[in-house]
């Protein structure tokens, strides 16, 4: 049995009788080192990962197929819905706050406001976002992430999915090959199907595109709903922006740059007829 | 050992790390200030105030290599005694007891107009009982900058070193906490 503790008359006497009494030390400097730099190192981490989802939000814009939006959408709400990218918007918005709950733990992370954090962080992320998508690691980022969220697609798998409409007059694929003059090609769409397309209302623009070869975006009218016969009024180029180059592939066919077709009064009324047919026109002539 | 009286408290701290004694010293230097903040913060039982003293100062010595010499060592001491506070109600639900010792002058000034004429507010001046009524009744966050600031006369720097937040904060709770208490005395104080 241990002895009553004496009375002691002031408030030092029974601190140290009580820091003797239950062997309490000082906790070691190299515990609040360690947590210091933790929270730090947590903190840059999380505006690191912020950057790599700024860099996938940024290849996602890029690559969103904004001017065709007439084309693929019925209007541009239901694009934005599709095209807009959400999921790394709220990553960023995430990390983000992640970072500043970080900081905020650090020693002297209670001195900056939430605004100059948050600020601090967002830009940063940006900038290295932006040196990120110059080097390729945006669109890198958006295909290894690739279908594993259940509600997220791509923007590349969702833009395919969009040219893959023939009976809604968008095909999209690579040119295989190209007849004489044009007047025809053979692409193989983002299934593998095989089309041959009537050239013959193709203006200048579409057929330098064609016969520079490569992916392009046709939109046109199915020459009949089972038939692998397509008829092009537009060609536009596919280039995927932000991506690690991938080499130029040689050109299909040389065209003359005073093409008796490059006169868009010559298209065919079939053509027309196409829904968004003047807008497709001003982005034709503005060179898509 | 005896330590020289005119070392400063950080130094102080410094040694205590290898000599508890002198942690003493430390305690001696702040116990009467703190109990007299903890009981302008509503801790109104000497007892429950001891307790509290007690556990911070455990806890500063047990934090010391924590200690950023950045910072002032009082303020340092004054975050743990307010967190001990905190913790206090929050773990006795306990309803803040202000308790005001004729120290109220300097916040009924500050509340007071730029341009009040003095003789109109010494005649309408609030008794000291309720004042700490009002500091009573506002949240906790209002009355901790308001004691902080007008009966413990820190700096806006050090009151954000105390709380933990940054000094814009420091202020905008500042100047909300003075507009809730004057409308508390539509009276005395035009809003």
């Amino acid at each position: 049995m241990t002895a009553p503790e004496q009375p002691t008359t002031t408030l030092a006497a029974r601190v140290l009788a009580r820091i003797a009494r239950d062997r309490i030390v000082p906790r070691p400097r190299w515990e609040f080192i360690f947590k210091n730099y933790f929270f730090w190192t947590l903190g840059a981490l999380a505006v690191a990962l912020g950057a790599f989802a700024f860099s996938a939000a940024l290849f996602e814009v890029e690559n969103a197929g904004w001017r065709l939006a007439v084309a693929t959408h019925p209007d541009f709400l239901t694009f934005l819905l599709s095209a807009a990218p959400f999921l790394w918007a709220l990553a960023l918005a995430l990390f983000v706050l992640i970072g500043y709950a970080n900081i905020r733990r650090t020693n002297r992370g209670y001195r900056y406001p939430l605004a100059l954090i948050a600020f601090g962080a967002v830009i940063t992320s940006v900038a290295l976002g932006s040196a990120l998508y110059a080097f390729g690691l945006g669109g890198e980022l958006e295909e290894a992430v690739g279908d594993h969220p259940p509600f997220y697609r791509p923007i590349l798998v969702a833009e395919r999915s969009w040219w893959l409409a023939p009976e809604r007059g968008l095909l999209g694929g690579s040119v295989v090959s190209v007849a004489p003059g044009i007047s025809s090609f053979t692409l193989r769409d983002f299934a593998g199907g095989v089309w041959r397309v009537d050239g013959s209302d193709l203006s200048a623009p579409d057929l330098t595109v064609v016969a520079r070869g490569g992916i392009v975006r046709v939109v046109g009218v199915p020459a009949a709903a089972t038939s692998s016969v397509f008829h092009a009024c537009f060609v536009f180029p596919w280039e995927i922006r932000g991506a690690q180059p991938e080499p130029v592939p040689s050109p299909l066919a040389a065209i003359s740059s005073t093409s008796e077709r490059s006169a868009p009064a010559a298209r065919s009324e079939e053509c027309k007829g196409i829904r968004p047919y003047q807008q497709l026109r001003t982005l034709e002539e503005a060179g898509l | 050992m005896r330590m020289p009286p005119e070392l400063t408290d950080e130094e102080i701290a410094r040694r205590a790390l290898s000599d508890k004694e002198a942690f003493a010293l430390l305690i001696e230097r702040y116990e009467a200030k703190l109990a007299r903040y903890l009981e302008r913060l509503g801790v109104g039982v000497r007892e429950d105030r001891e307790d509290i003293l007690q556990n911070a100062f455990i806890k500063a010595y047990m934090n010391l290599n924590s200690f950023d010499p950045a910072l002032a060592f009082s303020s340092w001491m004054y975050r743990i005694a307010h967190n001990e506070a905190m913790s206090f109600f929050r773990a006795k639900r306990a309803r803040p007891q202000v308790i005001l010792d004729g120290e109220g002058d300097a916040l009924i000034t500050e509340l007071a107009d730029e341009g009040a004429d003095p003789a109109a507010l010494a005649e309408s001046r609030l008794s000291q009982g309720e004042l700490a009524k009002a500091l009573a009744a506002v949240p906790s966050a209002y009355r901790d900058v308001l004691a902080l600031r007008f009966f413990e006369g820190r700096s806006y720097s050090e009151i954000s070193d105390i709380l933990e937040v940054p000094v814009g904060t420091v202020s905008t709770l500042l100047y909300r906490a003075k507009r809730v208490l004057r409308a508390r005395f539509p009276d005395s104080f035009s809003l």
